[in-house]
């Protein structure tokens, strides 16, 4: 008896040994028969799945050789972490989109990224899809290109129109001084109301300061760079200005640092980063907000003394990458497909229809292809001419720590009241350098 | 010779157990040292040997060196918090004459609810638009930036974890209440103990294993403290819900850096034993000069 139970065990063990050593079989069904089969993890949203699955299918019809697995990527924690444990476990994609210009730094760091500009085909693609100028700002600091652009989302600040009539303007305030005089008049006529009103402006979190700082240092700047091969390279007269009117928005009263959920939307505050991909969420949730008529949308405010006909803003860019771990073969069918996918114009407006995100090229603005769904869409043709304009956000390994700097040492502060704008600069300054060595 | 045999076959029974722990528990333990000496960051295939540079930037990080004050913070909110609110669940469902045991899983049931969505509650609560906030605006003028301030943000991410524990320590309450002999009780009562006296004099006394237990347990929870403070306050405002584990999370899979966030881990787990074992040994203490024990 004794003896047929550990009989038993011994073979329920083996059992589960073989089954853990079976699942493994399943991932070398890479290339068979002569088609080569590569992974594309989308964002985990129905409009950029469903895009890219309608692309799959119809590429794989042009080349039958080509198979591509479209699957979404799982976004618990975060894409990123997902990403980074798969690379880690051996399981990376063959591509990915929905990668961020900073993430990609810090997989670059790790060679986990094919420099795509190295592969045959790329100039087919620049080229083919006419961004040329677009992709020079895409350019990491070793002079490659990890990332193929997708869509470059030029962040725009949304105006309460309807409330700054009632002011007395007819269009947002352009300047700094202008902004002021709008937070004062406001303040009498509303006291209840802010300029600004976000709860992210308290939050440390590094991604946050791309749609609050970043949009205004841009802007103030004139698109000088924060961060450049290692080293702190940024304006500081612009990014202490920046600051500065943070901290004149709260002497004002103006400005609202706390949880507070849809202000702009229920009219509490009447600024706000908005980004294109905020235009189908307001068509569900408050369709009583009609662009040129409740809202506008404009560049960021510049300091009076920064003379520029188009100020520059924050680019929330997300693009496609090759894994390093792919294999060669892999790695050559996913440049076949892109190419064959920015070959035409007609796929772009497919996406911008879907999405609502600008597609990263040029000519946008001016192709004819897109002309008549930016008429009917005059919001989004506002984002369409602001895209030369944007400027990425930072090609640092560190870009997370570097810009949880600026929120706890700077922005944080100063919003606070804690500190002066030249203080909190400086103290960010001292913080980022210190990490860079 | 049996007895032999038999030792060979607990062995064997035990193999897939002991075998789990090793792979799951001691192996990352013993890859966690070593990566604290590295500066690996979950990635690349190469790392390199930094001595003990992680350690010593950890002490030097002022992020580090609030999540191991932040921590003996929330023990000083939690655990009162979460003994007074569990005894008194307790005490409320003992006393009852019928449905106790509807009662004591309606009160444990928060403990089975996700951090998430609770904290996501929590949030829309205390939003500056809010009901609450509201109200307090028009009728008192008070505004209270309830998560944006430092003290009342500790408080509110204690008082949901106290709020979720409660009912759980209530169970192991309620069952060292129903050890106790009724006789003593009524001993009690013959010699004309007030109520007040027999809680403080007998049911105290009488439930201190129980007692010992919640709050060891509850001294626990707050060195693993994550999930509220992740959805809630991301350890702030100026690191002031920063936890250790948000501390180890934002190292490790924000700014990628496994070897200094396996550092900060080790320091963690250092820190949460030293911890524990004094606070066992002074509760102990306690037991025996009140002869409880």
């Amino acid at each position: 008896m004794k003896k047929k139970l550990a009989m038993l065990l011994i073979f329920t063990v083996a059992i589960s040994m073989l089954a853990a050593c079976g699942s493994k079989s399943t991932d070398n069904k890479g290339t068979a028969e002569g088609v080569t089969a590569i992974e594309f993890w989308t964002a985990n949203n129905p409009p950029q799945q469903a895009y890219w699955e309608s692309l799959a299918k119809e590429y794989e019809t042009v080349n039958p050789k080509i198979k591509i697995n479209v699957s979404p990527m799982k976004e618990t924690p975060s894409s990123e972490a997902n990403i980074q444990s798969a690379i880690a476990g051996g399981s990376a994609p063959t591509l990915s989109e929905n990668i961020s210009r900073g993430f990609a730094a810090q997989l670059t760091n790790s060679k986990a990224l094919v420099p795509l500009n190295t592969m045959a085909g790329w100039d087919d693609i620049v080229a083919g899809r006419n961004m040329t100028n677009t992709i020079e700002s895409w350019k990491f600091s070793d002079d490659n290109q990890y990332v193929l652009p997708i869509s470059s989302n030029a962040m725009l600040f949304g105006w309460r129109l309807d409330i700054l009539k009632e002011l007395g303007y007819n269009e947002p305030p352009k300047t700094y001084s202008e902004m002021l005089d709008v937070a004062k008049k406001l303040k009498v006529k509303y006291p209840d109301k802010y300029v600004w009103a976000k709860a992210d402006l308290a939050d440390p979190a590094a991604w946050k300061r791309w749609f609050d700082f970043f949009m205004l240092y841009n802007a103030a700047s004139d698109g000088n760079k924060f961060i450049e091969g290692g080293k702190f390279v940024a304006d500081d007269k612009a990014g202490i200005a920046t600051l500065g009117l943070m901290d004149n928005l709260r002497k004002e009263k103006s400005l609202l640092a706390e949880n507070i959920t849809d202000p702009f939307e229920t009219g509490v505050g009447i600024f706000t980063d908005i980004g294109p991909w905020t235009l189908n969420y307001w068509a569900e949730k408050f369709p009583e907000l009609k662009y040129n008529e409740t809202y506008t949308l404009a560049a960021p405010p510049v300091p009076d003394d920064v003379k520029v006909d188009h100020p520059k803003t924050f680019a929330d860019t997300k693009g496609i990458v090759i894994y390093a771990s792919a294999p060669k073969e892999k790695q050559e069918a996913a440049m076949e497909f892109m190419k064959w996918v920015y070959s035409d114009a007609k796929h772009d407006l497919q996406w911008f229809e879907k999405t609502n995100m600008p597609p990263a090229r040029d000519d946008l603005s001016t192709n004819d292809v897109f002309k008549a769904f930016l008429d009917e869409n005059p919001a989004l043709k506002k984002y369409a001419e602001a895209v030369p304009y944007a400027v990425p956000p930072m090609d640092n390994a560190k870009f997370n720590e570097l810009q949880t700097f600026i929120g706890q040492e700077a922005v944080n502060p100063v919003v606070r009241g804690q500190i002066d704008p030249t203080t909190g600069w400086n103290n960010m300054k001292k913080a980022i350098e210190e990490a860079l060595k | 010779m049996e007895t032999k045999n038999n030792n060979k076959l607990g062995w064997l029974f035990a193999s897939p157990y002991l075998i789990y722990g090793f792979v799951f528990f001691l192996g990352p333990l013993i890859w966690s040292l070593y990566l604290a000496f590295t500066n690996w960051d979950l990635i690349a295939p190469n790392y390199d040997f930094v001595g003990f540079s992680n350690f010593i930037k950890a002490f030097k990080n002022p992020a580090v060196q609030s999540s191991f004050w932040v921590t003996y913070k929330f023990m000083m909110v939690f655990v009162p918090l979460v003994t007074a609110a569990s005894l008194a669940v307790a005490m409320i469902v003992q006393g009852l004459p019928k449905l106790k045991s509807v009662f004591l899983i309606g009160f444990f049931l928060p403990y089975l609810s996700s951090g998430v969505v609770s904290s996501l509650i929590v949030k829309g609560l205390l939003s500056y638009n809010s009901p609450v906030n509201a109200f307090l605006r028009d009728t008192f003028g008070i505004k209270i930036n309830w998560l944006g301030t430092p003290f009342t943000a500790l408080m509110i991410v204690a008082l949901i974890i106290a709020w979720k524990f409660a009912g759980y320590y209530a169970l192991i309450l309620t069952s060292g209440l129903e050890s106790i002999d009724k006789e003593v009780y009524e001993a009690a009562a013959i010699d004309g103990v007030s109520r007040r006296q027999r809680f403080w004099t007998i049911t105290l006394p009488l439930l201190y294993p129980a007692i010992y237990t919640t709050l060891i347990l509850s001294f626990g929870v707050t060195f693993g403290i994550f999930t509220e403070v992740y959805q809630l306050t991301g350890g702030g405002p100026n690191y002031a819900t920063n936890t250790w584990q948000m501390e180890i999370y934002n190292q490790a899979f924000k700014n990628l850096q496994a070897g200094y966030a396996s550092a900060i881990a080790i320091l963690a787990a250092i820190v949460t034993f030293i911890s524990i074992f004094v606070i066992k040994k002074l509760l102990e203490m306690w037991g025996k000069r009140n002869g409880w024990v």
